[in-house]
């Protein structure tokens, strides 16, 4: 039951399209060929790589003073704050979208306040541009990544910094010198892990891009229900699931070389 | 005098304190950075939870009457009334009944088959153990799309095959969602399997108790958090879930949060702020529940994330 679906689109993956769903005979690479080779696709895994970079360092800069605010609180507060967070992730992503569209569309409280300071002219939208996506997947990105990190920077003891406070270190080098390097393999790996999921967020990118921004996940779903080809869509998934392998690996490996690293120094 | 005191109270000085120097003190770096790191992090919670709460009181909103229509959604609302709670659209009973019996049953099965693979890969010792252990936690590690266009494109061939259909139906959406709610309750048994001493059943087995009654007094107890944690999460990612739902669902078979994005894309259905208000409520008591009965502590276990 595990397997057998992955084997299925694996399979379905070398065969061509001949139209109305249905499968060439022969068994060929074409798909990928195109894939690798039609600007249509490339660049839509060119737009997908620059958007899930951008969102998960906007995230980090975001989440990381949350986190680390969290995880210096007292355990009953960032108990609270820690669930409130939990809870608001599991609001149906579909809920949210509803609720970004209402407060960032032409009418919303965000791009009318905007307006009224003479910050963005008449003719800016969020809704259905790139800015759109960003918004919505940094803030799906957020949640996670402050719990993550909390759990990261939770394990770096007080006393550390306290120690190098005592030996004269100055807060933003406590910061870069300690706290950071402390936690850089979970820094690393959770942050690999949020591009993996915003490569494969497909929700937001299909309703806050307003079907414009094509990413990855869109056209797989668009050359699955709408063209119908199934070879397709199943190239482009196997595609990205490489890829979000690929990710995996060098997670594991940048993770342990660190690890490695440390352990050298100490 | 004032230098005098000053001398006493803190480490020697080299200059004598101005206006400047005693703003400083009083203004403390310590205290600024807790101010702003206080006033971030409840912006970032409300940021949040900002989008439900516009939902939330976009429901309450009385809505313009163009034609018999509710214009358009607005924040802030334009006033308050409680009508589109009693209009709350048929369809979306039924699509709330759907995610309600879908999330249940995916939990349901995801315990049956985590619970002993769990057992199975923390105390077993078999070949391929490794192999195993990885092809459980796969579908964490994949993007939902993919899954989604996989188990499209496995039914379309056991349709072909066997002739059985499962495209669109609820048993279909049902196959789906226990393959993705099947390595939470793994991860989170397994994590509470492993943290304890494997030599507490021997000692009960010495001790004359039978193998049915080592399980029940001491193993079950122990994974107990495990279960309730990843039971929680089989369900909630289940119920939570758009884009598996997507790519499985049916005319007949509609999850709520699909039916949220249908309703998004095509023609707005009013109502749906308003059902939207009462299954958030709905989840917060079932959590306040949860936190009374376990602790909230078992959510913090699970770690998982449905973008």
């Amino acid at each position: 039951m595990l397997i057998f679906p992955q084997v299925v689109f694996l399979r379905s993956s070398f065969f061509e399209d001949v139209g109305l769903g249905l499968l060439g005979d022969a068994f060929s690479f074409a798909n990928y060929v195109i894939a690798f080779s039609d600007p249509y696709y490339t660049d839509a895994l060119k737009l997908n790589l620059m958007l899930s970079t951008t969102v998960v360092f906007l995230t980090l800069m975001v989440s990381f003073p949350v986190a680390y605010t969290i995880a210096r609180m007292t355990p009953k507060w960032a108990m609270i704050i820690l669930a409130a967070i939990i809870v608001s992730a599991f609001v149906s992503v579909a809920i949210k979208i509803l609720g970004i569209i209402i407060l960032f569309g032409g009418d919303g409280a965000v791009v009318k306040t905007l307006k009224a300071f003479g910050i963005i002219g008449d003719g800016f939208k969020v809704i259905g541009t790139m800015p759109g996506v960003i918004v919505g997947l940094t803030h799906l990105g957020i949640s996670f990544m402050v719990l993550m990190l909390f759990s990261v920077i939770q394990t770096v003891p007080r006393s550390f910094e306290e120690a190098a406070e005592i030996h004269g270190a100055v807060r933003w080098r406590v910061y870069w010198r300690v706290i950071i390097p402390l936690s850089l393999p979970g820094l690393v790996s959770t942050s690999l892990l949020l591009f993996n999921i915003i490569m494969g967020a497909f929700v937001s990118a299909l309703v806050l891009g307003g079907g414009k921004i094509l990413t990855f996940p869109v056209l797989i779903q668009q050359s699955l229900l709408v063209h119908v080809e199934y070879g397709m869509s199943a190239t482009l998934s196997s595609m990205l699931l490489m890829f979000v392998l690929v990710i995996n690996l060098v997670s594991v490996f940048l993770v342990t070389r660190i690890r490695a690293a440390r352990l050298a120094v100490t | 005098m004032t230098e005098q005191q000053t001398a006493v109270a803190t480490p020697p000085k080299p200059r004598a304190l101005n206006g400047y120097d005693r703003l400083m003190r009083r203004l403390d770096g310590r205290r600024i950075r807790r101010v702003c790191a206080l006033t971030w992090l409840w912006f970032i919670v409300l940021a949040i939870y900002a989008p439900i709460l516009v939902v939330i009181a976009s429901s309450f909103d009385p809505g313009e009457d163009v034609a018999g229509m509710r214009a358009f959604l607005v924040f802030p609302p334009r006033g308050f009334s409680l009508e589109w709670y009693w209009s709350i659209h048929p369809r979306l009973w039924q699509s709330l009944w759907v995610s309600v019996s879908m999330a249940s049953i995916s939990c349901a099965f995801g315990l049956l088959l985590g619970v002993p693979a769990a057992l199975g890969l923390i105390r077993g010792n078999f070949r391929g153990k490794i192999v195993l252990g990885t092809l459980f936690r796969a579908p964490l590690q994949m993007p939902f799309i993919v899954i989604g266009v996989a188990f499209l494109q496995a039914y379309y061939a056991i349709g072909n095959i066997f002739g059985i259909q499962i495209v669109a139906t609820f048993t279909g959406l049902v196959i789906g969602h226990v393959f993705v709610a099947t390595p939470y309750v793994v991860g989170a048994v397994g994590v509470q399997l492993q943290r304890f001493n494997p030599a507490m059943e021997e000692a009960a087995l010495i001790h004359g108790a039978s193998r049915w009654s080592t399980f029940r007094r001491i193993t079950v107890p122990i994974i107990m958090p495990g279960i309730y944690a990843g039971g929680l999460y089989a369900f909630l990612v289940s119920f939570a879930d758009v884009t598996i739902s997507l790519f499985l669902s049916g005319p007949n078979a509609t999850p709520f949060p699909v039916m949220v994005l249908f309703s998004i894309q095509e023609d707005f259905e009013p109502t749906i702020p308003a059902m939207a208000t009462l299954v958030f409520l709905g989840s917060l008591i079932i959590l306040l529940f949860i936190q009374r009965l376990v602790g909230l502590n078992v959510l913090l276990r699970g770690g998982g994330s449905n973008a």
